[in-house]
């Protein structure tokens, strides 16, 4: 297990140093100048001399590069240029706000979501499983900026049941957790795709698990349906569901931009967005590096996860 | 997204701080219903503000070059007012009460400034003088470079000399003669007095000195009090952000763009705070704050989108009041003068106007903006500033809509045209009846029109355009962009330089361009201008705006006014108001003050209903 | 597990037919055959809605003559009405007709983006699997590399340096979307590949490709039709976040998921005419499709999945499943 862990990590520096380069490249080949698209409509000349002497972007790329992972090593992600602030000060504020926001619309679909998938499966073919699967899939369907408009419509316009959105201002996590009440909508809205995701494809899976030989035997041998359900299939199910779980952690860390602009979330989603439209290279670099470092995690985890679920994958001859 | 007219309108507002304002048809309330606010006038009470999009960095005054935030001059305004305070109640003129200065007089051919300071204190209870003055002098002397908001060839840089006869009088010797109207207006108004007795010092423990008087000194102070500006952890603990002569003082602030302003009892102008805190609340988007006013009574004074501007009798009914607040400047399609392909097309002053002739601004102003927009008749919006009206752009300005005029003057120069499809050219040449030098035969007037995505009333503005275009068969491909794309890829394109790579742009829509108090062409439509994009030139229109800086009479401005509008630097544009929500209790909201139109809570009071 | 189950693995062992016609399908490919297909009830049914719903889109508009691109602003915004039974948009255009053309653009987008990432991220990610070892690690490495890429900086760099046509869109979608779908098709066939009968083929000697095609393939076509139809509504759903943020194409390019933004923004104003006609249709192409997809998914697997759970009345009586096997 230390030798596969070891082998993956230096993969997964692999990946992330790669994933860096190849975003530097992409950065420097948005079209336009850099200065100019920061300072706008006060773009002069001699203020982007300054501009691009500051920022060291006069010098080539590979330098530039260099630069910045020795910056990098010494813990420094730079400073924003639209924003004026260190980027590792903008992400240890908003990172955790994301996680708490997206992990707990994450639990809450799985919690919902895997079951739901079981049921289903268990129900195959009959009006229960084509309802379920057309509602969630309705609901998948809609977009998300449409459903959150629908339910502040509803839930806050009409009736005053819930407020819109978070109130501005608040910076740490235990603001948000004080102003829960604010967390119902946006937990709602953005589980809703992975609920839908987590039950079909835990649906899928179950199916083909149901039908399978061992499932047979073992209610043959006259195990309560639960226990089959809880102790076989349920566990059996979960591969493509931690597969998703995986590939989900990038996308906690990466934000929600459209549930944050409705929402008034001031999260990595618009921190990424806005600086990608406004060519802030510190930022994108430091969220990149961020989000990299997630997928290899992510993807890390699910790997030793199938290990677990399914100790046969480990020994499977290649 | 909308942020883009709010950076702009930001930097209109704030930068040149002091802009003014409407006239009296300004303070008209949207949705009916919008007569003054009546009830007893009360002490105290909270008003909170949405924020939309950006929020403020820094707070050091003056601003180093690589930050264009244009939200920084909200936070600084109401603690650090301008020198020049522009804005009487809805009048667009310079306000004498709020003003430092108690008198301004320009002597020697309108070269030499003499000011004289009012005797107001610092919030520590020094009294300003003229060191102050110098002390500011000094340090934008040696570091103007580093100063975003900086214009080329005006302050600092156009002081010969700086006379402090005594503590509250001070005697400039500029350069030239210019434009005392102008001077004070677009300049003096940018200038923001800082405190030597408190901030003459190169760190935080050291003592203050006269570093200032040193080139080594100055750069050494400005270097630390922008470094200090920019920490926003310390904004409201750092001692020296709490020297202020403004109404206002700094309360909470943080990181986030939530922040404060309590009242600083020592301040020694006319309109001390009544309200007891003003709150200025951050929201992300637009849409974000729009649920919240509809959702609960959270927010005292927001921006209503346009889009939403059906929304009023909803939200008149929850309590709010909606007005319009005319945007000082003029919104425009820039040409490319210098693209490659059709430079020489819309070189032609005809083809200008061919295309002005048809946009249907009228309808425009009506359908997408539900009336509250400049109708765009030339350089100055006829909405605010009523003194810089000339009657042609009263009338309706030199190019109302008309699709046959554009047909006949297209025919009249040998073209083709084919309403409905592409118009070409079927005489090429340069005598009369021909396109006009540069334009070969057959080539197609079809143009690409850039503009800033992600606001629908351009959308659709730039969709019936368009489609309105097609009568004389002009063809226009729209092509959407983020804002700062735009700004990114396209550049200034004039004679003297048009690379390929910043050139390919035809056309673009990127919002609009702020005025000062002073609606001057100077840096949009002069030769070289920094505003210029699209390489207008004409020694006439030079010759003009000069006139307008240099001289100060009505004759001359309104020349410089009918001569641009008539000549098409860019094409004419309808220019949206913005739409602003409060609570109906909430008084001396209105008349407007465009230039500081939401910054200055110090006229503001809540009523109670009752005599 | 039950892996380590001596009965489980008598039983397997021998996948001959059991008793009771049964072929367990999990021992190789499943059989698809065009007559069984074409007979489904759930199939047909769903065709029939989708071949509805694009003869709509695209035969509609030759008996619905309408102005899809001239702006007119003097009718912008209207409820249903006479002359535009679904009213216009706030362009003046009316809604009917944008319905049927942004529909021949979102069924392309949609089939295209869904179909087409689905079969590479499948063969990538079956490849990677079968493979194993450093190949696999190799493999899944660079797609760990193209999701943590941010895309949001292609998006806006292609956007900038073309303007974005559907092919355009399509090419960049579905290059998004296949690095995940080759992750979940990857972990299924590992997991496939645990099983005795993917172990006896192996140990007959099979070769890769063989076991690919014949066995991993079908295996895995329950995952895959699920990604596909997540995948067409994810493709529309796409184009209008493009646009939501900013970067779509411009007018009079038009789609429902475009449509789906412009019309949410005139949620408060109440002109729901914008915003529901897309959404239903969206919605009934998704639900079409995985109609179809599932029915097939049944036919694949034999569609016994389940029965032991279910209480069917069969051919003698009422009988528990389980005992047929005793």
């Amino acid at each position: 297990m230390t030798w596969y862990l070891t082998r993956r990590v230096g993969q997964a520096l692999a990946v992330i140093i790669g994933v860096m380069i190849l975003t530097f490249i992409l950065l420097h080949m948005e079209p336009g100048n850099v200065a100019r698209a920061v300072l706008g409509l006060k773009a002069t000349p001699a203020r982007v001399a300054i501009f691009d002497d500051t920022y060291g972007l006069n010098k080539p790329l590979y330098a530039q590069f260099l630069l910045y992972m020795k910056q990098l090593l010494q813990g420094n992600l730079g400073i924003s240029y639209q924003l004026q602030q260190p980027v590792s000060g903008l992400i240890a504020q908003r990172l955790p706000r994301d996680a708490l926001l997206l992990g707990l619309s994450t639990l809450l679909a799985l919690i919902v979501g895997v079951p739901t998938g079981i049921y289903q499966a268990t129900h195959h073919n009959q009006l229960v499983d084509d309802v379920t699967a057309g509602t969630w899939f309705t609901l998948y369907s809609a977009p998300d900026f449409l459903e959150a408009f629908l339910l502040i419509a509803l839930l806050c316009v009409q009736f005053h049941v819930f407020q819109p959105n978070f109130p501005g201002g608040i910076t740490s996590v235990g603001g948000v957790l004080a102003d829960w009440r604010a967390l119902v909508l946006p937990v709602f809205v953005l589980s809703i795709n992975s609920v839908a995701n987590f039950s079909q494809y835990a649906r899928s899976t179950a199916i083909q698990v149901l039908a399978s030989d061992y499932i047979r035997v073992a209610r043959a041998k006259g195990l309560p349906r639960r226990l089959v359900l809880t102790r076989h299939v349920l566990r059996n199910s979960l591969l493509p569901v931690i597969t998703l779980l995986g590939l989900s952690l990038p996308g906690i860390v990466a934000g929600a931009v459209i549930a944050e602009s409705v929402f008034n979330f001031p999260g990595m989603g618009l921190l990424f967005w806005q600086s990608a439209l406004s060519h802030d290279f510190p930022v994108m670099l430091g969220a990149t590096l961020i989000i990299g470092i997630a997928t290899v995690i992510g993807n890390l985890m699910a790997d030793i996860a199938y290990g677990i679920m399914d100790p046969r994958i480990r020994h499977v001859r290649n | 997204m909308r942020k883009t007219r709010r950076m702009a309108a930001a930097a209109a507002i704030v930068s040149l701080a002091t802009l003014a304002a409407a006239c009296g048809s300004v303070g008209a309330k949207v949705g009916g219903g919008g007569s003054a606010v009546s009830g007893k006038k009360t002490r105290g009470g909270v008003v909170t503000i949405a924020e939309v999009g950006a929020s403020p960095n820094f707070i050091f005054p003056y601003a180093p070059s690589t930050n264009s935030d244009g939200y920084n001059v909200n936070l600084t305004m109401g603690l650090w007012p301008s020198l020049v305070y522009s804005g009487d109640g809805g009048k667009s003129i310079v306000n004498p009460q709020e003003s430092l200065f108690s008198s301004l007089t320009y002597s020697h051919h309108d070269s030499v400034i003499t000011m004289v300071l009012k005797p107001w204190k610092w919030s520590d209870g020094t009294a300003i003088t003229s060191r102050d003055f110098t002390f500011t002098y000094n340090l934008l002397k040696v570091n103007y470079k580093n100063w975003i908001d900086y214009t080329q060839g005006l302050f600092p840089t156009d002081v010969t000399k700086v006379l402090t006869p005594n503590a509250h009088t001070v005697v400039l010797d500029l350069n030239r003669s210019y434009n005392p109207a102008f001077y004070t207006d677009d300049v003096l108004s940018t200038i923001v007095l800082l405190p030597q007795h408190a901030w003459d010092k190169t760190s935080l423990t050291g003592k203050v000195g006269n570093f200032d008087e040193t080139t080594a000194g100055a750069k050494a102070v400005y270097t630390f009090l922008q470094k200090q500006g920019g920490d926003m952890g310390t904004f409201d603990s750092n001692p020296l952000w709490k020297v202020v002569y403004g109404p206002w003082k700094l309360g909470t602030f943080n990181s986030s763009g939530y922040y404060s302003w309590l009242p600083n009892k020592n301040y020694s102008g006319p309109d001390k705070p009544v309200i007891s805190e003003a709150i200025w609340t951050p929201f992300t988007t637009d849409t974000a704050e729009m649920n919240t006013l509809r959702s609960n009574t959270s927010i005292d004074l927001g921006t209503l989108p346009l889009n939403d501007v059906h929304q009023v009798g909803a939200l008149n009914s929850e309590g709010y009041t909606v007005a319009d607040l005319p945007t000082a400047g003029v919104a425009e399609i820039v040409p490319n003068l210098y693209n490659p392909t059709n430079g020489p097309m819309l070189r032609q002053l005809y083809i200008r106007q061919v295309l002005e002739y048809l946009i249907n601004r009228p309808q425009i102003v009506s359908k997408v903006y539900a009336g509250y927009a400049d109708p765009g008749n030339g350089p100055v919006s006829v909405l605010y500033g009523k003194q810089w009206d000339s009657p042609l752009e009263k009338a309706g300005g030199p190019y109302p809509y008309s699709p046959a005029k554009a047909i006949a003057l297209l025919k009249a120069h040998g073209w083709k045209v084919v309403p409905g499809g592409v118009s070409t050219c079927a005489h090429a040449g340069t005598g009369t009846g021909d396109c006009g030098t540069g334009v070969s035969a057959g080539q197609p007037l079809r143009f690409q029109l850039l503009y800033t995505s992600g606001i629908t009333s351009f959308d659709q503005q730039n969709a019936a355009i368009q489609s309105s275009e097609e009568a004389a068969g002009v063809k226009i491909v729209l092509k959407a962009e983020p804002f700062n794309t735009i700004v990114a890829t396209t550049a200034t394109c004039n004679a003297s330089s048009h690379p390929a790579s910043t050139c390919a742009w035809q056309l673009q829509d990127y919002g609009y361009n702020p005025y000062f108090l002073d609606p001057s062409g100077a840096g949009l439509f002069n030769t070289d201008g920094y505003g210029n994009y699209g390489g207008y030139s004409s020694p006439e229109e030079n010759r003009l705006i000069d006139a307008t800086e240099y001289g100060s009479s009505t004759s001359a401005f309104f020349a410089y006014e009918n001569y641009t509008a008539q000549q098409l630097p860019v094409l004419w544009l309808p220019d949206a108001s913005f739409l602003y929500v409060y609570k109906k209790n909430l008084a001396g909201i209105t008349p407007w003050d465009p230039f500081s139109g939401t910054l200055n809570p110090e006229v503001w009071y809540y009523t109670k209903p009752g005599s | 597990m039950s892996g380590t189950d001596p009965v489980t693995r008598v039983v397997t062992a021998n996948p001959g037919p059991a008793p009771g016609g049964e072929v367990t399908p999990r021992s190789g490919g499943g059989s698809l055959s065009l007559a069984e297909v074409l007979h489904n009830r759930r199939v047909i049914s769903g065709a029939a809605l989708v071949v509805l719903i694009t003869l709509f889109c695209f035969a509609g508009p030759l008996v619905y003559h309408t102005n899809q691109v001239l702006v007119n602003l003097n009718i912008i915004n209207e409820p249903p009405g006479p002359g535009h039974p679904l009213g216009t948009d706030q362009y003046g255009i009316d809604v009917l007709g944008r319905l049927m053309a942004g529909g021949q653009s979102s069924l392309e987008l949609a089939f295209a983006v869904g179909i087409a990432s689905t079969v590479l991220g499948a063969l990538y990610g079956a490849m990677s699997g079968v493979i194993g070892g450093f190949g696999d690690a190799i493999l899944m490495r660079i797609i760990d590399t193209l999701l943590a890429v941010p895309t949001f900086i292609l998006l806006i760099i292609v956007a900038s340096m073309y303007t974005l046509s559907l092919e355009a869109i399509i090419l960049i979608l579905t290059l998004l979307s296949w690095p995940s779908v080759a992750r979940l098709v990857r972990g299924q066939v590992l997991s496939l590949r645990t099983r005795e009968f993917s172990q006896a083929a192996e140990g007959m000697g099979a070769t890769r490709r063989w076991i690919l095609i014949r066995h991993m393939v079908p295996n895995t076509l329950g995952i895959c039709i699920v990604t596909a139809t997540f995948g067409l509504a994810d493709a529309i759903y796409a184009l209008s976040a493009l646009s939501f943020l900013g970067i779509g194409p411009p007018p009079p390019f038009t789609d429902w998921g475009t449509m789906l933004t412009n019309g949410v923004d005139n949620l408060f104003n109440g002109y729901w005419w914008q915003v529901y006609p897309p959404l239903i249709a969206l919605v009934l192409v998704v639900l079409a499709f995985r109609q179809i997809g599932d029915a097939l998914n049944d036919i694949v697997s034999g569609g016994q999945s389940g029965a032991i759970f279910q209480r069917k009345r069969r051919r003698f009586g009422w009988v528990p499943m389980s005992t047929r096997y005793e």
